[in-house]
Order: C-alpha cells, then sequence, then structure tokens
C-alpha cells in the first residue's frame, strides 16, 4: 500500500464530512476497496471540532482560500483582560478544548441512535443529556422581578420552556385558559399526522397564526413553541408545516432514554466524534484514510475521466498530480445557489460553568450537559436600528457544559447561531451572546475567554440527492446548518449505499459485533 | 440506568490505547500476544486496522484496554489522528534490530507530545528482544547494561542469521531518550512473549486515577454520589455495555 493509483478502487470518498463518513460506516463491511480522503490535515469536514490551535489554523485556512468553501469570514479574538484574575478564569491549553463548527443535538428518537446501535459503533461513544431549554423574553411574563442587569440595553429574563405536560400543570406563570390551550395543542401534536384536517389548510401559513386560530394559545406562549422547532427563520416565516413534526419529534423523545429529557449530544466534540467513529470502523474494514489529500479542481463530473467505456471506471485526478482509478467517486457538491444564503455562528469559551443554565433534570436523569437558550425574532435590537426588529431572525444559543469534553471544568461553551449572515448577523449573535451572559443572574458578569465568529454557506431546504451526468459520480447535498440532527440525512446516506451495493449489501447498518470475529480470524 | 452492579468489588474504566510506528515493527503482534496470548510467524499484514479490547486486574481496579492497531497504511499517517483523539494511552513501537524504526517512533512521540490529549501516557517499546543475543536479552525491561557495547551497525542490513545478535538499537539509547522525555520504556517480544503482559500492566498503573473518573471515566462508580452522567442508549435492552472480556 504504498501507492494509490496501483490500486483499482471501488469506491472514493471525498470528504470525512458526517455524511461521508456514515457511508464509509455503512461501507465498512462491504468488502469493497475504499479510499477516503480529505484535503484537510483533520476529520470531520464541516462537522470537524477543534483544539484552540486547529482553530486557528482554520481561520488562516478559510481566509486563504476565497472558493466555494463552507466557511467564510472567520475571525478569533481573545478580549485583553483588563488585570490578570484567578486562575479558573484563565484560558487553558490548546487541546483541553474541543470546539465543535457545528454542535448538533440528537433527539432521542432519531433514526440515527437506532443505526449507531445496529452498527454496534455506539459502543465507542459517549453521550451526555441536553437539559433545560430556555427563551428569552422582554418583560411581557413575569413582571415584578427587578434583579435584570442595567448594563445591557434590554432588561428581559430567560423563562424554561415547560418541559412536558406535568411542567406545564406547574408553571406558576400560566393562567388557566393558557394552560387549556397549550394542553389542548400538546395533544393535538401526538398524534397531528392522523389530523390533516385540522393543519393541511395552515400548511404554508406561518405558525403562530395557526397555533392562535386553532388553538387559542396565547402570543406569550408563541415564543417557546417556536423554540421547540430551532426554526432559523422568525415567527412569520416559520411554517406550520415545518413547525409541527419538530414539535412532535421533541416531544416524542422527552423520556426515551431516561425521565426528563428528549435529547442528547454526542461528547467530545460532537457530530466530529461520530463522523471519526464512521472513518474507524471504516479502516477497520479495509479503507486507506489519506489526509492532506484533495481533488484537482472542482467537485464535479468534469474531474472525472471515463477511462473505458465499457468497464466503467473512472480516473480522478488527485491535487499534486496523482490520480486514481475508481468505479464511484462520492463527495459533496457545491453549493447550487446563485445567491447564497449563510448563517453566523461564533464559538465563546466562558470563564463560568454558567450554573443556573444547567438545573438537574430529574433524580433518575444525568446531570444536564447542554442547555439551549432561544432568542425569538423581536428580543435582540441591532444597534442604530429602528424598531422594526421584528424582521429579525431568532438567535439559537446552545451551552455545553465541560461534561462535554470540550472544556475544562469550570468553564463552558456557548454556540451561537442566527440565520442573518454579514456585518448585521454577526453584531446580533454577539448581542445574544452578551445579553445571556448578563441574564443569568450570575455576578460579576461572566467574562468571554476566547471567541470564533464565523459564517457558515446554508442551503436552507435540503434538496433531495441529484447526481452529476456520470451517474457513478455522486453528490450529497451540501449542509444544512440545522441545531438538530435531521433524520433525512440517514436517508440520503441510504439512498447512496444503495446504488453502490446494487441490492447486495444485507439491511443497511446493521452489523455484529467486531470483537468476537477478531478474535477468532486475526 | 447506570449500570453500576454493587456485585463488582473493583471498579473498572476503560483505557483508550493506540498502537503507533512504522509498518513490521511488531504492533499487531504484540496485540495478539497480549489478547489471545498467541504469536504467528510471517503473518500476512492485515490492511486497515483492528479493534480489540482486553482486560488487565490491578490491585485497586480493573483496567478494560480498548486497543486501536493501524495497519497497512503506515505510510499515510492519517489513520493516528482519528485514534490518538482523547486516547488516555499510547504504544509507541519500533523493532530493536532497525534503527530507522526508533526514529520513526521518536517521530510518533513528538506528534503525541504536540497532538494527543494533554494527559496521555506514552510508552515506548522495543520489539523482537528475542533476535538479540542472550545475554542482551530483555528480561526485566532494564538491560541496558550489557549491550551497549554491541557495535551499532551503520546501515548495513545485516540478514538476521540464528543466533547471532540482530540488535542493531542499544538499550541504552533508546532508554536514555524515554527518559529524556518522560515515556515508560520497555523492550518486548511479541514472540516468545516477553514483557508484553508488563507493558499493559505499566500503562495500566500509570493512568492517573482522576482521568478515570473524569470526561472519559465509564466505570460506573458513582463518585461521591455524584450521578453517571453518560446517557446510556441501550439501557433497557439485555446486553449491556459490559461486554465480556475479550480471551
Ligand atoms: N522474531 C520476532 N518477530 C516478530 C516479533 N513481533 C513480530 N514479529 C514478526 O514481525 C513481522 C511483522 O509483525 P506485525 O505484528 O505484523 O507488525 P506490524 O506491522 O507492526 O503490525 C511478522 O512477520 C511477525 O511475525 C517478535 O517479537 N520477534
Ligand atoms: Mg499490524
Amino acid at each position: 500500500m504504498d501507492t494509490l493509483d496501483k490500486t483499482e478502487w471501488d469506491v472514493v470518498l471525498v470528504g470525512t464530512d458526517l455524511k461521508q463518513s456514515l457511508l464509509a460506516l455503512a461501507l465498512s463491511r462491504s468488502g469493497r476497496k475504499i479510499l477516503h480522503i480529505d484535503e484537510n490535515r483533520h476529520y470531520g469536514g464541516a462537522e470537524a471540532a477543534f483544539s484552540l490551535q486547529e482553530a486557528e489554523e482554520f481561520a488562516k485556512k478559510v481566509d486563504e482560500d476565497t472558493s466555494a468553501a463552507a466557511f467564510t469570514n472567520v475571525s478569533i479574538s481573545t478580549p485583553d483582560t483588563d488585570e490578570p484574575t484567578s486562575s479558573a478564569t484563565l484560558l487553558s491549553p490548546s487541546r483541553a478544548y474541543t470546539l465543535a463548527l457545528c454542535p448538533q443535538l440528537i433527539y432521542a428518537r432519531s433514526a440515527l441512535l437506532d443505526a449507531l446501535i445496529s452498527s454496534k459503533v455506539y459502543r465507542q461513544l459517549e453521550f451526555v443529556a441536553v437539559g433545560s431549554w430556555w427563551v428569552y423574553s422582554v418583560g411581557s411574563r413575569g413582571a415584578g422581578d427587578e434583579e435584570t442587569s442595567s448594563s445591557i440595553a434590554q432588561s428581559g429574563k430567560l423563562l424554561k420552556v415547560p418541559n412536558g405536560r406535568e411542567d406545564v400543570f406547574q408553571d406558576e406563570d400560566l393562567d388557566f385558559k393558557a394552560k387549556r390551550a397549550l394542553m389542548k395543542f400538546l395533544r393535538f401534536i401526538g398524534n397531528f399526522e392522523e389530523q390533516t384536517e385540522q393543519w393541511q389548510p395552515y400548511r404554508t401559513l406561518p405558525f403562530p397564526t395557526f397555533l392562535k386560530e386553532q388553538f387559542k394559545v396565547p402570543p406569550s406562549l408563541h415564543a417557546p413553541l417556536l423554540a421547540l422547532t430551532l426554526s432559523p427563520a422568525n415567527g412569520a416565516q416559520t411554517t406550520t408545516e415545518y413547525a409541527l413534526p419538530r414539535i412532535a419529534r421533541y416531544l416524542k423523545s422527552i423520556g426515551a432514554l431516561g425521565a426528563g429529557f428528549g435529547s442528547i449530544i454526542s461528547k467530545w466534540g460532537g457530530m466530529s466524534d461520530i463522523a471519526q467513529i464512521g472513518c474507524r470502523a471504516s479502516a477497520v474494514g479495509g479503507g486507506v484514510y489519506v489526509l492532506e489529500k484533495g481533488i484537482a479542481g472542482e467537485y464535479n463530473a468534469e474531474g472525472v475521466e471515463q477511462s473505458d467505456a465499457e468497464a466503467p471506471s473512472l480516473r480522478l485526478r488527485l491535487k499534486g498530480g496523482e490520480s486514481v482509478t475508481t468505479r464511484w467517486v462520492i463527495g459533496s457538491k457545491p453549493s447550487t445557489q446563485t445567491t447564497p444564503s449563510s448563517f453566523c455562528r461564533s464559538i465563546s469559551i466562558v470563564a463560568s460553568p454558567l450554573q443556573p443554565l444547567f438545573p438537574p433534570i430529574g433524580e433518575e436523569a444525568p446531570p444536564p450537559a447542554c442547555a439551549v437558550i432561544v432568542f425569538p425574532s423581536g428580543s435582540l435590537l441591532l444597534d442604530g436600528e429602528p424598531e422594526n426588529e421584528l424582521e429579525l431572525p431568532p438567535v439559537n444559543i446552545m451551552a455545553h457544559t465541560s461534561d462535554t469534553g470540550e472544556c475544562p471544568r469550570g468553564q463552558c461553551i456557548l454556540y451561537a447561531s442566527t440565520s442573518l449572515s454579514g456585518q448585521r448577523g454577526q453584531e446580533l449573535v454577539k448581542n445574544a451572546v452578551d445579553t445571556l451572559l448578563h441574564s443569568i443572574g450570575i455576578n460579576p458578569i461572566p467574562t468571554i475567554l476566547w471567541s470564533m465568529q464565523y459564517e457558515q454557506r446554508a442551503d436552507v431546504a435540503l434538496q433531495p440527492t441529484s447526481f452529476y451526468n456520470g451517474d457513478r459520480v455522486l453528490g450529497f447535498s451540501p449542509l444544512n446548518p440545522d441545531l438538530a440532527f435531521d433524520d433525512s440525512i440517514l436517508d440520503e446516506v441510504k439512498e447512496i449505499w444503495l446504488r453502490i451495493m446494487g441490492g447486495e449489501g444485507g439491511s443497511f447498518l446493521v452489523f455484529e459485533d467486531r470483537e468476537a470475529n477478531i478474535n477468532d480470524d486475526e | 440506568m447506570a449500570d453500576s452492579a454493587p456485585a463488582q468489588p473493583k471498579p473498572s474504566s476503560s483505557v483508550k490505547l493506540v498502537l503507533l510506528g512504522e509498518a513490521a515493527v511488531g504492533k499487531s503482534s504484540l496485540v495478539m500476544r497480549f489478547v489471545n496470548n498467541d504469536f504467528q510467524e510471517n503473518k500476512e499484514p492485515t490492511i486497515g486496522a483492528a479493534f480489540l479490547t482486553q482486560k488487565c486486574n490491578l490491585p485497586t481496579r480493573t483496567i478494560k484496554f480498548e486497543i486501536w492497531d493501524t495497519a497497512g497504511q503506515e505510510r499515510f499517517a492519517s489513520l493516528a489522528p482519528m485514534y490518538y483523539r482523547n486516547a488516555q494511552a499510547a504504544l509507541v513501537v519500533y523493532d530493536i534490530t532497525k534503527p530507522s524504526s526508533l526514529t520513526k517512533a521518536q517521530h510518533w512521540v513528538a506528534e503525541l507530545q504536540r497532538q494527543a490529549s494533554p494527559g496521555i501516557v506514552i510508552a515506548l517499546v522495543g520489539n523482537k528482544s528475542d533476535l538479540a543475543a542472550v545475554n542482551g536479552g530483555a528480561s526485566g525491561g532494564d538491560s541496558s547494561d550489557d549491550v551497549d557495547a554491541a557495535p551499532a551497525a551503520e546501515g548495513e542490513t545485516n540478514e538476521e542469521e540464528d543466533g547471532a545478535d540482530a540488535r542493531r538499537v542499544p538499550t541504552k539509547t533508546a532508554k536514555a531518550y524515554a527518559d529524556e522525555e518522560n515515556l515508560l520504556f520497555f523492550e518486548t517480544s511479541a514472540k516468545t512473549g516477553t514483557n508484553v503482559a508488563e507493558v499493559f500492566t505499566a500503562i495500566a498503573n500509570a493512568i492517573p486515577e482522576t482521568s478515570l473518573k473524569g470526561p472519559r471515566g465509564v466505570g460506573g462508580q458513582t463518585n461521591l454520589g455524584r450521578q453517571e452522567e453518560r446517557v446510556n442508549l441501550v439501557g433497557g435492552r439485555t446486553e449491556g455495555p459490559k461486554e465480556g472480556c475479550a480471551c
């Protein structure tokens, strides 16, 4: 195994993003000769997780690369502290951090978990629980609370989203009518699929309209319900057909893996660890891995020659002059949008565990390692802009504790994102993080030790997989910067897997444990 | 549902261990010796990678090694980064009959020190000690005195003849390097089994207790009433995550 070009590969996978890596996992027992390359020095592609030093390298690389990459406008800032305080508030060494570019939570009923179990790789993964969901509210409910900080323009507070029906009953901020409306809606969502007559007319209408007209849910409860959808758009642009399955997914997952919580995150950098587990499984099955090896030119059919019309093998040119022979090439399609939209994101290392965000889930439950904080559309303002703020999209923040393995004890990570791009998006995200730190009720206000801002290109609607002419050069759709794992990703992976295997692959992602075999036949 | 069975007298923890080193130095053979107490001469190298587990019983606790072996594609050096991520231990192996393999091992040690988890325990292992002259045999891991006199052949690759001393890396050289870098050091023979178990036991002992209880601690012992922080995906099913010993 000294040169890549002497082998007739069956499949060349380009990029170690989550999708390609799940495909690698699916193909890991197929007997196919697999070459898996990535132009980066690290695994995970768009789902990578970085130490501080790797994040710096990433920022530099994005800066130099002007092509249609998934990320743009990366900047890192380490606020110079006025005076060095106690050691707990200092930044730890680079490798004490594992920062995820695209952290996602996984619902307890996600097909991904079934796949990780049936493929047996779950044994190498660790998961921690997502605890409370919070909505930032600008003083509509819970008036009379005076402890809000005055140093920030807005004076709102964080409200915990009721976690299921018992919580709704016990919520003292809700009046009887509101409770009844909410309970009625929760009952409906339990099997909304079968009650099409109730929501079909509202399919493409704003979700708040549906809530109001069909259930008389008071406006103060629209924000928490919208929060559960994790929609990147504001209420007026979040359709009923988008919102319903997402809320149902949230509610159905509660309790599936333990009392009181409905979603989990993968430790050590979220999806990055799952991607690497896929690659590892593939390597165990004989897959060959080469980092810092990209394809020459853009990822499209032109880079590939049909070397022989009879035997349909392709020649794929790699950077550095090499070229390899293969039957299939699977990569990521470049974004096809003429005016690509993008999300603004930030990662902040905070010098505080931000304890108040993580109240215990329950006696039986594991301690929460993640909290979701939603700043609804309209709750934040941009400096110097008039109050047409309802146009602004929400900002979603995921707070990760040190139990995720992503930072040292005593600190936590805030991952913020919004669907607004450019300078305004960056400002909005920054505003949300600052507001959060000011409204938790910790004094003095926790400081940010390090932060990175970046933009991620986004194709908002997940398109069905489409293929290049050659039919054997396939591309996954570009990443959808969803904050929860989207099960349709598995469908996409399966579709490509089926094409490659032509129906002889057994069941998708169902494997026996390897350990026993290895002991027998090695 | 945590799987902390009170019946288990000793706490047990998983330790992720990665094997690094040039091709053919005997990495897979070492694992095979440790896991199956077996050795196969001239075994065909595996392509890809392997994942094995083996338990190691210490007086106060049980360590379950999760061993990641890479094979056949050492040249691309691309598997390693995904293996040493979050690994608590690394076995960096060279072949005592091949000086270039020590150079390669030193390269790996440097990379681990640069890139792996800060607290990683690294053991430098000179394998194939059975090929050294008898008096140079590594019987206790500390045989440095006898062998340094052996002329370090420069570059010429002597055919290994039976009985002849094929050693080309003096114990002293490697030991000095290991001391300098703060590595555990052993000379082993996967063929005879000499020192193989000792390497793993030494690693198990060197893993700081804190890193076991810490983020990667999966032992299921509830420290100070602290709730098991992991979510158990298959809690309800009969096959728990406590799979049997590999042997
Ligand atoms: N004499 C001797 N040969 C060994 C020893 N360990 C491994 N070998 C041989 O060295 C070759 C390479 O071993 P292998 O375990 O495949 O090396 P790897 O490529 O590092 O995994 C095989 O032919 C083994 O039989 C040893 O301790 N002594
Ligand atoms: Mg090997």
